[in-house]
């Protein structure tokens, strides 16, 4: 079977798609497609690969819209999914694109260093001792770890894609973790301090990133644990922790979420009062009653115990 | 075919047409659904950021009570569909977890232990799944309606924890859609966010991308946009205006509940669903 891939070219400013045709052979990856095109039908292609095992990240690009790691994926497991022979290949979103399918890395190292990407190793680290830590403590970084830095996440990341600059990409999170979870570190506070002030709270939480990750990294989920990391430090002094909170709260005041305060308890009044003319809106249709008492739950005694001893248990662990 | 259905707050509370159409329509398909007492509100998906282990056990608990039930756990939510199989995915695969979780639910006096016997589906894949049981009860079909399917996140991702379909490219809806005999329409914001979550952390973006769905839903001729969320269509509904304004569009596209297209396909009216309690678009609906 023939299989067109439609390539997204862009070669000194100017840009436009270019379609070539390969013979489908059982296994062959996006990646193998691109070198048979470059090898034989046309030198000025250009991508990036260096490992072809899925091991250094340079070769993620985008098939029919999602990110994927082009020497991992198989034309034929894509023209399954698609149902078709025609694929689309374009450089990764978010980024900026020097040429053809290759992105320009040099911003996104720009922005990894917000966080402070280094070990602040502890004082009692030493030359002669050295800087160890114990398996247990590795394991709670171990997976963040294993970034590869192929960019995958943040190519369909929606709060990327509206706008970059008031928040960094799942892969930074990703690092950020890493390092507020590394008990040789010794200010844990200065990366997730910069994480604040570089985003955290803004992210949609719609797992485009975890979805993409190539490695199972789950950045979205790297984001929930610096969240819950500045509830401890107290560093939740902004609208969407106090958001958060508010939910929290709830739960283990009522049971369910109170709509009609959720606003005010996240924004406080002032700014709760500006958004009127949304709750007027809503009134007017049936959607919020003000004077409507909000339900208690009627094992809300159980749920607090709940709430209580699990946080107690939590912190137990820590 | 029965389920325990965990409603959510939102059905409970702004989305409540939401409740009393689903409660129609699965009475017409003979779903019978009884709901979870007591159950609490899932975290909404942002509990966990809060205190991770206590959300993870305020889902257990209500797991369990499904379990005690006897029932599989039918939700209408994307997100509450993806907190409590989040929760149940992990506790089905560490036992030392599982057994830290039932501890703290003991001790705090709740009755059930989780076992981990329920499964937790969500309405639109019950109908995916079991597509005859709209068979020869389709007395409207929606012909020449051509309706977007905007599936929102938290019912794709992450695909191993949703696992229904492919979620990078899904089809299921489409499908459905089609079964109700109207016409799926491709639209370039049907894979996007509509940013419900960080409405408020990041209120400009958020307004962007509501005002960007909507209006390239009406660009590719979309009648309406359905959605299995109720979370995606408050936000798509209540802020259409203001997203329609943050991208500087003309569209005014009603936005349906899942079950309201269904439950107009089996022969119900606007009034039967609930439809004057939407925000956006009432006029322009040309259904039911
Ligand atoms: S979950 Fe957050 S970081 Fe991940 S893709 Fe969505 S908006 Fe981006
Ligand atoms: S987090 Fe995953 S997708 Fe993102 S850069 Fe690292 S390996 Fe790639
Ligand atoms: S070439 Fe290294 S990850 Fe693909």
């Amino acid at each position: 079977m023939d299989v067109k891939l439609r390539i997204h070219r862009f070669v000194e400013g100017r840009k436009w798609e270019q379609d070539y045709t390969v013979t489908l052979k059982t296994g062959m990856t996006v990646l193998e497609a691109l070198i048979e095109i470059k090898e034989k039908q046309d030198p000025t292609l250009s991508f990036t690969c260096s490992c072809r095992s899925s091991i250094c990240g340079a070769c993620a690009v985008r098939v029919n819209g999602n990110a994927e790691l082009a020497c991992e994926m198989l034309v034929e497991n894509l023209v399954k999914r698609y149902d078709t022979n025609e694929l689309i290949i374009e450089p990764l979103g978010n980024f900026k694109v020097i040429r053809d399918l290759v992105v320009d890395w040099d911003p996104k190292y720009a922005r990894i260093k917000k966080i402070k990407p280094v070990v602040q190793p502890k004082p009692e680290f030493s030359k002669e001792t050295g800087c160890k830590q114990s398996p247990e403590d590795f394991n709670k970084y171990k997976k963040y770890a294993g970034c590869i830095l192929c960019g995958s996440c943040v190519s369909e990341c929606n709060k990327n894609s509206l706008n970059q600059s008031d928040f960094l990409d799942p892969f930074v999170f990703v690092k950020a973790e890493k390092l507020v979870a590394d008990s040789r570190d010794k200010s844990p506070e200065e990366h997730l301090k910069a994480v604040v002030d570089a985003g955290l709270w803004r992210c949609f939480n719609c797992q485009e990133c975890t979805a993409k990750c190539p490695k199972g990294l789950d950045p979205a989920g790297a984001i929930e644990k610096l969240k819950e990391a500045t509830f401890a430090k107290k560093l939740d002094d902004n609208v969407g922790a106090r958001h958060a909170k508010a939910i929290y709260d709830d739960i283990s005041e009522s049971g369910t979420l109170d709509e009609s305060k959720l606003n005010i308890k996240s924004e406080g009044f002032l700014m709760a009062g500006l958004r009127a003319p949304m709750a007027l809106r809503l009134m007017r249709v049936g959607k919020m009653n003000p004077l409507d008492k909000h339900k208690v739950n009627p094992e809300i005694e159980t749920i607090r115990k709940i709430v209580k001893n699990a946080e107690a248990a939590a912190k137990e662990a820590e | 075919m029965k389920y325990a259905l965990f409603p959510g707050c939102v059905l409970e509370g702004a989305a409540a047409e939401a409740y009393t159409s689903l409660n129609k329509v699965c009475d017409k398909l003979g779903i019978e659904i009884e709901e979870i007492p007591n159950w609490t509100c899932c975290g909404a998906s942002h509990a966990q950021g809060v205190n991770d282990f206590a959300a993870l056990v305020i889902n257990a608990r209500n797991i369990s009570i499904a379990e005690n039930m006897g029932l599989d756990i039918m939700t209408v939510c994307n997100t509450c569909t993806l907190q409590l199989r989040t929760a149940k995915a992990r506790l089905d695969k560490d036992a030392k977890l599982k057994e830290k979780v039932n501890k703290v639910l003991k001790e705090s006096g709740h009755p059930y232990e989780y076992k981990g016997t329920s499964k937790v589906t969500h309405f639109l894949w019950i109908l995916d799944e079991h597509p005859e049981l709209l068979d020869g009860k389709v007395v409207n079909p929606l012909h020449g309606v051509k309706i977007a399917a905007y599936y929102g996140c938290h019912i794709l991702r992450p695909q191993e924890i949703m696992n229904h379909g492919d979620g990078k490219h899904p089809e299921y809806m489409e499908r459905l859609i089609r079964k109700l005999g109207a016409e799926p329409v491709w639209f370039d914001g049907s894979r996007k966010c509509c940013g419900f979550h960080a409405q408020l952390a990041a209120e400009h973006d958020v307004l962007t991308v509501t005002g960007q769905i909507v209006d390239s839903a009406g660009r590719a001729g979309a009648m309406a946009i359905a959605t299995p969320c109720p979370l995606c269509q408050m936000q798509l509904d209540m802020y259409e205006p203001e997203g329609r304004e943050a991208v500087h569009s003309q569209a005014e596209v009603p936005i349906l509940h899942l079950q309201q297209l269904v439950g107009f396909a089996l022969g119900m009216s606007k009034e039967d669903m609930g439809f004057d309690r939407h925000v956006s678009a009432q006029a322009k609906l040309k259904i039911g």
